[in-house]
């Protein structure tokens, strides 16, 4: 047999389209948290398996929150 | 007219009077401008993501109000100018809203499609997403 390794895949799910969450608000930090590691950085689509109408609001959300102060432009 | 909303942050060095009495100014003007605000959140003093003008905290506030487009000009234009302001926002919620009252309307239609196949389950499905959506209105 071939040397690939089998690799379970865990199926990435959109959390907004999961639990019909419409509107990303800038100010749900707890939220938003979810999507930004401790670098502060915005997780991407491939990571995290937003759909792109949801990455795309999400990513305006949280820069949105980092102008007021809530999350931070560059972590650790 | 559409509704807005407005987040501030301001310093956390004022004292309780005089942020009132800012605040008050902010009110007035709105109202001068046929303005009213609908919602108020306050939720005080938090510590800032990055430091501010060495602030380490901010007091946070927001408002929903109602009024003409044209309130909003002079009301960013005090808050660019007051020394006790470290950020503001302001967004038209009516625009930022329209797509999920849409999404809300277009999931209503499917839930009532699905109804009216079978009735129990759609109501069960029904009654969490409002109870999601309640949840994330809380956090706001």
């Amino acid at each position: 047999m071939s040397k690939k390794k089998f690799v379970s895949k865990r199926k990435k799910v959109c959390k907004f389209t999961a639990e019909g969450i419409d509107y990303i608000d800038y100010k749900d930090v707890e939220l938003l948290k979810q999507f930004t590691p401790v670098s502060g950085k915005i997780l991407p689509r491939r990571v995290s398996g937003t759909s792109p109408i949801y990455q795309r609001k999400l990513s305006r959300a949280i820069k949105r929150a980092r102008i007021m102060a809530l999350l931070p432009f560059v972590g650790e | 007219m559409p509704l807005y909303e407005l987040g501030l942050v301001l310093t956390p060095d004022l004292e309780d009077q005089a942020r009132d009495a800012f605040l008050g100014e902010l009110k007035q003007l709105l109202a001068g401008h046929g303005a009213s605000i609908v919602k108020e959140d306050v939720w005080g003093k938090r510590t800032l993501a990055y430091p501010i003008r060495h602030q380490r905290e901010g007091y946070y506030l927001f408002w929903q109000f109602e009024g003409p487009g044209s309130a909003v000009a002079p009301l960013e234009y005090k808050l660019r100018l007051s020394d006790e302001v470290l950020r503001y926002l302001t967004l038209n919620l009516d625009r930022e809203l329209r797509r999920a009252k849409k999404l809300a309307a277009y999931r209503a239609a499917q839930q009532a499609a699905k109804s009216a196949v079978g009735s129990a389950p759609a109501e069960e499905a029904q009654t969490s997403a409002s109870e999601t959506t309640g949840a994330v209105g809380e956090e706001a």
